[in-house]
């Protein structure tokens, strides 16, 4: 896990800005992220968190800055220049695992084949060595017993497990989470987190956005907060819990430890 | 009296004519997906003018009888210095119409599949061509089998309105043997069944089908 092709990647923005029409959602984000460690973004809803995260891997083309994930730009030629050619674009997006808050896992193929489909197709791998890879990735997201289901018959904690073990395979130097547990049952969210913990523990570079502070606080190296397209507040999860600089910030985790408290 | 052996007698010469039906049918339907996926593709394509192109197609074989298409093709061809047999006038008609109704069908289907379906293969490099195949196309036609089975019945029955350019299919040919023989209860009533026999086995692939795509 040493060699140049499997090293974790740090990835770098710089002054990106992205709109949706008149609708600024990136204002001039400047962003690193360190290789091997857990990079958490937090903030209210429409705060740019997901677009950010998705202008990493340019799910999102975003309209102006950089992107580089090592020193490599992503998503254009050249600085400014034109956007990138598509084969290049999925050559660098193999590098980038990407897990979603509705799993997006394919109805139509069994836990095993939604594994094994991008390595056969697109690392090339024959369907025997596909599948023993995928075994191995299901069984670190303990579903090795799960490989014949179908998504429908998955409960949303494998289905997420599933999308992990998806990502994984793929051996990603970098892994993007958007809002891995939001789509969860309370219940179902500690055995997501715990196969992000493990990762991380492995040295995986994670950029997370999450509302689950507690992760945050917990495996977090760094946290970031956002507000309107802006990043307000960095440092490291004490930094930001603890002793909250920016008056924002303070307000939004006030307003989160009082929806969460357990005084009923 | 009713006589059943006038529908004996009178059935193998139907099922004769039965082959027209299919044929055109057959060859009709096979068009009518193949030109349908391909203007599906148009409507959904980022060029304007391709979305342009595939909504006044759609719009025009949709929108005009396919009796009036049919003799507009049979009459208007050989005016334009293009002679072609009958038969293959009206398997271009009804597969051209076809194709209208079958690229709403796909558009509506592949709409349906979340965007993220795609994104998903999108983020770990795969190229287009195997998100089309291996990803999106399996759920479009899964979605879409009742609404495609639908038209492949309607299809077998507006066949009977070939008989406009002289082809001598089922219809056609029960009405004369009707007059001839002065049993049109029967010779329709043959008729029907067959039909009825053709669209129920169409019927029961797309049960099997759907089947076999359900998990």
């Amino acid at each position: 896990m040493t060699n140049q092709q499997t090293a974790p990647a740090s990835a770098h923005l710089r002054n990106v800005c992205k709109f949706y029409g008149p609708f600024q959602a990136l204002k001039d984000v400047s962003l690193d992220i360190p290789p091997g460690k857990v990079t958490c973004l937090i903030g209210p809803s429409g705060s740019g968190k997901s677009t950010l995260l998705r202008c990493i891997n340019v799910l999102e083309m975003y309209d102006s800055g950089e992107v580089r994930i090592d020193d490599q730009l992503i998503g254009y030629d050249s600085p400014g220049g034109k956007p990138m050619a598509p084969r290049r674009l999925r050559e660098m997006r193999r590098e980038i695992g990407m897990v979603f808050q509705q799993f997006n896992l394919w109805p139509h193929m069994t836990a095993l084949q939604n594994v094994t489909e991008g390595l056969e197709r697109v690392r090339g791998l024959s369907r025997a060595e596909a599948q023993s890879r995928a075994r191995e990735a299901l069984a670190k997201v303990g579903l090795a017993d799960k490989e014949s289901n179908h998504p429908s018959h998955l409960s949303g904690g494998q289905l997420q497990r599933v999308a992990i073990a998806r990502a994984i395979a793929m051996e990603p130097r970098i892994m993007l989470f958007d809002e891995p547990t939001s789509a969860l049952d309370p219940e179902l969210v500690g055995e997501v987190l715990g196969v992000m913990k493990q990762l991380a523990a492995e040295g995986m570079t994670m950029v997370v956005v999450t509302h689950e502070m507690g992760f945050a606080a917990h495996v977090a190296d760094r946290v970031v907060f956002m507000e309107r397209g802006e990043i307000v507040a960095t440092g490291s999860p004490r930094e930001v819990f603890d002793a909250p600089s920016d008056p924002r910030l303070a307000s939004f985790l006030q307003g989160y430890r009082e929806r969460n408290s357990l005084d009923f | 009296m009713f006589s059943f052996q006038t529908i004996i007698d009178n059935f193998p010469v139907l099922l004769g004519a039965a082959r027209y039906t299919l044929l055109i049918s057959v060859l009709g339907c096979i068009e009518g997906l193949i030109l349908g996926a391909l203007i599906c593709a148009a409507a959904l394509s980022p060029k304007l003018w391709l979305r342009r192109c595939a909504a006044l197609y759609v719009s025009f074989f949709r929108g005009v009888p396919l009796l009036i298409q049919l003799l507009a093709a049979y009459y208007l061809l050989p005016v334009i210095g293009i002679n072609v047999p009958a038969l293959v006038a009206a398997v271009l008609t009804v597969g051209l119409c076809a194709a209208a109704y079958l690229a709403e069908v796909l558009r509506g289907s592949l709409n349906a599949i979340p965007k993220g379906q795609a994104e998903a293969a999108a983020a770990i490099g795969m190229a287009p061509r195997d998100v089309w195949v291996r990803i999106l196309l399996p759920q479009a036609l899964k979605i879409g089998l009742p609404a495609i089975v639908n038209e492949l019945i309607l299809l077998v029955k507006a066949s009977s309105l070939v008989t406009v350019v002289g082809i001598v299919e089922i219809t056609r040919m029960s009405q004369s043997i009707a007059a001839a023989t002065y049993r049109p209860l029967e010779i329709y009533l043959a008729a029907a069944f067959i039909y009825l026999a053709i669209n129920l086995v169409i019927a029961q692939a797309g049960r099997i089908l759907e089947r076999r795509l359900t998990v």
